[in-house]
């Protein structure tokens, strides 16, 4: 993966990926007006915007569920060709949804190895390592539990999220994309699943952390980008605003009666 | 996403109206067994004659029971299995008259069952159609042709004269312990290390806990379906040739009302009717309580409807009773923090 092979372009600043001009039509329906995003390596990106704002529909492109009618993705400095969710993956991008990611009647250590569940000797699931790495995966983020074997819905909406992002670390994943994250949990459950998102940095990754609650994005994130109506209306650094200024950015960019540009 | 809330309560509500961990499952079972033992004139129940009856005829039903609770713990309903099982009764024997040797026509009938079961999960997955609906069809459709091709006739099948055959299938070892009882034990044992104990067991968990979960983490939720589907019909032709062993005749009312009477069991064993909960014990256990009311109330010389009026009766108290001990459960156990 040596950014100097032949024919490839290397990303300027060394960013983890870059997204170039994403147009990408529904129909009639125009969501993505070439959008130009980065995140760079060791970094928590917010991606702030109201709903139907054109959030999911590029986090879904760069997670391999839609493609761009035009537009190309480079992941660390090289073109990517992202045409399914497997793609994304291979790549190391991997994102966590808020209900999708588990089984809740199923334990802790069988959710964190759902799907690559470690043998041993005649294909028999080696519980102990199963115990002991999804607890030590849970403890790299921060969230110590006791019992692996604990059932996943008895846990909080914060130790449930904490669960599905231990999970990737596990996947070798350098990009975290989370889609609303904190949208249904408590004020202290967000803040556990934004400590898990430092976490995720400090162990290296990138995070891309999607939230219509500018609030949650400015506590954790460490550049902003504004979309509206499928355009990207500002990229500011955390040291160049202020909570009310990134406020009046969003607000200022969405009039009222701003149109509906996007499915989601 | 703002339906999120919604969504994150509702499987705590129809999760606890089925839950009921295999311990209490065991105490229920003895619990029943006292009474019948206590109801039955001159405690007929625990007679070895009648044990050995219990045993025997009761592990045909609950060895498919087993494999239906596996079917619904993976998130999917089979009410095909009484067809599935009259129809290879009906394949062995007409295979054998058919001059075909006797194991080579149980083979081809285990592999014919696997067939028709695997056809089940094929139509379900592939149509995206709720397998009740399939399996309804299908129900209906394999009774029917067996019935077209026997003309609803009860037929002589004579197999005291294939010994092997016989032990293998429906003599009791050392004249004592019916064999179909070491078939239900061992099945259970192999399914117990295939559900808790392989990874392959996790993917039916989460296929049925939440299947879009399982697909996002690469399993792949068909083979699943399909698999545990085909086994359900190997299970099922293996049974009907225990049993064309035993009554050495067919009947083309074999296995009828099966399907509902193996749901129960599955759920009074504490498994959920929308998949992802449930255990190989519990099944078991609730396999071998159906069996018992309705070997109890034969013993007791109740008429035979009334078991059904029984079985109503234990499924809903058992749903009542494994709500109420989940909610305890769910005020007690949470390891929030």
């Amino acid at each position: 993966m040596s950014d100097s092979s032949p024919g490839v372009r290397p990303a300027a600043d060394g960013n983890l990926v870059e997204m170039r001009d994403i147009h990408k039509w529904f129909g009639p329906v125009y969501a993505l007006r070439g959008m130009n995003i980065t995140v760079g390596r060791n970094e928590i990106l917010g991606l702030v915007g109201d709903n139907g704002a054109g959030k999911s529909t590029l986090i879904k492109i760069l997670s391999g569920f839609h493609l761009p009618d035009k537009g190309e993705i480079w992941f660390e400095g090289r073109r990517a060709h992202i045409q399914s969710p497997r793609d994304a993956k291979a790549l190391g991008i991997e994102t966590v949804y808020q209900e999708q990611a588990l089984a809740p009647h199923v334990s802790i250590s069988r959710n964190v190895f759902m799907g690559r569940e470690p043998t041993r000797a005649l294909g028999f699931l080696d519980r102990k390592v199963m115990a002991a790495e999804s607890l030590n995966a849970l403890g790299k983020i921060g969230l110590h539990l006791r019992n692996p074997e604990s059932i996943v819905e008895t846990l909080s909406g914060g130790q449930r999220q904490g669960v599905a992002i231990a999970r990737v670390l596990y996947f070798k994943a350098k990009l975290v994309i989370m889609d609303e994250p904190t949208i249904a949990l408590s004020v202290k459950e967000s803040r556990q699943v934004m400590d898990f998102m430092k976490q995720l940095r400090d162990e290296g990754l990138s995070v891309v952390f999607i939230t219509h609650n500018m609030y949650h994005a400015y506590q954790v994130a460490e550049r902003f980008v504004i979309i509206t109506h499928g355009e990207k209306t500002a990229d500011v650094k955390k040291e160049e605003t202020s909570i009310d200024h990134l406020a009046e950015l969003v607000i200022g960019s969405a009039p009222a009666g701003g149109r509906e540009s996007d499915e989601a | 996403m703002s339906t999120a809330p919604a969504r994150n309560s509702r499987p705590h509500a129809l999760a606890g109206l089925v839950r009921l961990s295999s311990l209490n499952v065991f105490i229920l079972f003895l619990l029943l067994g006292v009474i019948f033992t206590l109801l039955s004139p001159s405690n007929r129940l625990i007679d070895p004659d009648n044990i050995s009856v219990y045993l025997g005829l009761g592990a045909e039903f609950n060895i498919v029971a087993l494999a239906v609770g596996l079917l619904m713990i993976c998130g999917e309903f089979d009410l095909s299995v009484g067809s599935i099982l009259v129809f290879c009764s009906f394949s062995v024997m007409k295979l054998v008259y058919a001059g075909v040797n006797i194991y080579l026509a149980s083979v081809i009938t285990l592999a014919i069952g696997a067939a028709i079961g695997f056809l089940n999960g094929f139509i379900t997955v592939r149509a995206r159609i709720p397998s009740f609906i399939t399996t309804l069809g299908t129900m209906m459709v394999w009774r029917g042709v067996t019935i077209f091709w026997s003309e609803g006739l009860q037929k002589p099948f004579d197999t005291t004269s294939y010994v092997v055959f016989t032990k293998l299938f429906s003599d009791p070892v050392g004249g004592v312990v019916p064999v179909q009882f070491l078939w239900f034990i061992g099945i259970t044992v192999i399914l117990w290390f295939a559900l808790h104990r392989r990874p392959v067991g996790n993917w039916v968990y989460v296929t049925g806990d939440n299947s879009l979960a399982a697909r996002a983490m690469g399993i792949n939720t068909n083979a699943v379906k399909m698999g545990v589907f085909a086994l359900v019909g190997l299970i099922c032709s293996l049974v009907a040739i225990m049993q064309i062993s035993r009554t050495g005749a067919f009947t083309s009312r074999a296995g009828d009302g099966w399907e509902l009477k193996a749901i129960a069991a599955a759920v009074v064993g504490g498994t959920s009717l929308t998949g992802g909960i449930g255990s190989m014990a519990g099944i078991f256990w609730g396999a071998l309580i159906i069996s018992l009311i309705e070997n109890g109330l034969l013993v007791m010389r109740i008429p035979y409807f009334w078991t059904y009026t029984v079985f109503g009766v234990v499924i809903v108290g058992s749903a009542i009773l494994s709500a109420f001990v989940s909610k305890r459960r769910a005020s007690f156990g949470r390891d929030r923090g």
